[in-house]
């Protein structure tokens, strides 16, 4: 099974989607950090390299990330069912269930290849500005980049880690979700833009706050606030388990 | 039982039946082939025969276990190319998709297989170029390669000679020929009916869905068309020959089955003059074209 989900994360890799979401995000923080807007758009002069990566989780998880996930889970099998290598594969006696949830796994994997990939590019990105302890705050702490005081570099890089982390499982729904979609159409386009719509339907929702809460969607700022994740990160992990046996469910029977 | 037993087979999207009832099995060593129009049915009963698609009806035994039931356990028995020209990872070698088909079948001492398998399809120039870069009837040779690779009792092939030059089609009928000879129980659909019925045991006319006929041909007992001075004498004579089976004049030839020499030797001691001595291949596009014109 573990040479089998490799062998799918090596394929990702070939996926046009997954290497231009990889750039995207490693770039958006380079871009951001030299951005001239930064002080009108969010009252911030950058003190520390260590508020870098939170300008790129605050650009990019309100529209880019999602998107790029969608988009590169929608494609771990429509690439396949394009390139026609869905066929050769499952004329091997390979069960559908195990192909599947290599491929699940694999969509899972991707958001947080993604923002490993955009912390790389933060970290780059916030040299300049040094790495030392500092007085402020990341912007993924308590009081935002003001901060509470004096911040040690341990601490910056802890919490950077644990709402970069927070952000990835956060998106493992809507990877989730493409997959299940990509199941159904056969076809990244539609299956991406299912996954998006989706999303966006979701948010709409909020003329309907009593069912705000049972939403993924209310649940993607999630990394801003890890004292209160605790109840969002279970409804998100039922989300995702839930898309991801519907897909397995799906393709069990799906002809090809 | 046969390798491959084919039982009231049909498939329905929506309303609509696209196969009906359709039901043939191959017997090891045979080769059956499936002709018909596009659109007759050909590919759905391919897919439906490898598991790829679900029947709405009917059921496909490999071996005795229902490929739609059974799953991967009846696929270790079968070897299929079902799209042309076949499709691989395009960024891998000819070679390395081998490699990974290989390890998907639990094939053993796969390096020496791998080779002697492009070997015979004679893609060993070209084994570690990625096949990206493969012409169409490389693709189509490699697909019957990994078709082949882990020795198959049943092998299915959908049009298997589209896209190659002459040499390669030939090369294409020479395998399946030997692979029937070893026994294999070979599904092939094809347009190519003369060069099929050479060797194919049987022929399945598709049209509209449904087995319109089931041709059995006799391969392994060829018939011959002979052309002589006195032809009338010439098919008395030789209907008392023990050797010779079926002899019967038609037209102006005498058709029989059996030894060729043994019947141009009769002839020749009765001072019959021999014109014309050529296998008689059942005209099996003719009939093709009747049944088919008659669905």
């Amino acid at each position: 099974m573990l040479r089998f989900y490799l062998w799918e994360i090596g394929k990702l890799f070939h996926l046009k989607s997954v290497r231009v979401g990889l750039v995207a995000a490693f770039l958006l923080p380079v871009i951001w950090s030299l951005a001239p807007g930064l002080k009108q758009v969010y009252g911030l002069v950058l003190v520390s390299g260590w508020q870098v990566p939170a300008l790129s989780l605050l650009a990019g998880m309100e529209f880019l990330f999602p998107f790029l996930v969608a988009m590169a889970a929608a494609e771990v099998l429509g690439a396949e069912v394009t390139m026609g290598t869905l066929q050769l594969v499952l004329l091997r006696p390979i069960s559908r269930t195990r192909l599947m949830t290599v491929k699940v796994l694999a969509a899972l994997s991707f958001p947080f290849l993604l923002l490993l990939a955009s912390l790389l590019g933060a970290l780059l990105a916030g040299l300049p500005h040094g790495f030392g302890g500092f007085y402020g705050g990341t912007g993924l702490g308590p009081e935002g980049f003001a901060g509470l005081g004096f911040l040690s570099a341990g601490a910056a890089f802890s919490e950077i880690l644990r709402a970069y982390l927070l952000a990835a499982v956060t998106l493992l729904p809507i990877a989730a979700l493409a997959v299940l979609y990509a199941a159904l159409f056969f076809s990244t386009t539609a299956s991406a833009l299912a996954a998006l719509a989706t999303v966006l339907l979701m948010r709409m929702l909020v003329v309907f706050p009593a069912i705000q809460p049972l939403l993924l969607t209310h649940y993607l700022d999630l990394y801003l606030h890890p004292g209160a994740a605790a109840p969002g990160l279970w409804l998100l992990l039922i989300y995702t388990l839930g898309f991801s046996v519907l897909a397995l469910l799906i393709f069990e029977k799906k002809d090809v | 039982m046969s390798p491959l037993l084919v039982r009231d087979l049909g498939k329905r999207y929506g309303r609509r039946w696209v196969l009906s009832r359709v039901a043939f099995e191959v017997a090891g060593g045979e080769v059956y082939a499936l002709a018909g129009p596009n659109g007759s049915g050909k590919t759905t009963v391919i897919r439906l025969v490898t598991g790829l698609a679900f029947p709405s009806q009917g059921q496909v035994l490999l071996l005795g276990e229902n490929v739609h039931e059974s799953g991967w356990r009846a696929r270790r028995h079968l070897g299929a190319v079902v799209e042309a020209p076949a499709a691989f990872y395009p960024y891998l070698t000819g070679r390395e998709n081998l490699e990974r088909l290989a390890w998907m079948s639990g094939l053993e001492n796969a390096a020496a297989r791998i080779r002697e398998v492009l070997a015979r399809l004679e893609l060993l120039a070209v084994a570690d170029q990625r096949t990206g870069g493969y012409s169409l009837g490389q693709r189509q040779r490699l697909g019957i390669a990994a078709a082949i690779l882990a020795d198959p009792q049943v092998l299915v092939l959908d049009e298997p000679t589209s896209g190659l030059d002459p040499e390669g089609i030939q090369k294409v009928h020479e395998l399946l020929a030997e692979e029937a000879a070893r026994g294999v129980a070979v599904l092939v659909s094809t347009h190519h009916l003369r060069e099929i019925s050479a060797y194919a045991s049987k022929v399945g006319i598709l049209g509209g869905g449904r087995l319109v006929d089931e041709v059995v041909l006799s391969p392994e007992r060829p018939r011959y068309r002979l052309i002589a001075g006195d032809p009338e004498r010439a098919a008395a004579l030789l209907k008392t020959v023990p050797e010779l089976r079926e002899v019967r004049l038609q037209g102006q030839a005498v058709l029989f089955e059996g030894p060729p020499e043994r019947a141009v030797f009769v002839l020749a001691e009765a001072h019959i003059p021999v014109l014309e001595l050529t296998r008689d291949y059942f005209d099996l596009h003719a009939y093709y074209r009747e049944r088919v014109n008659r669905a």
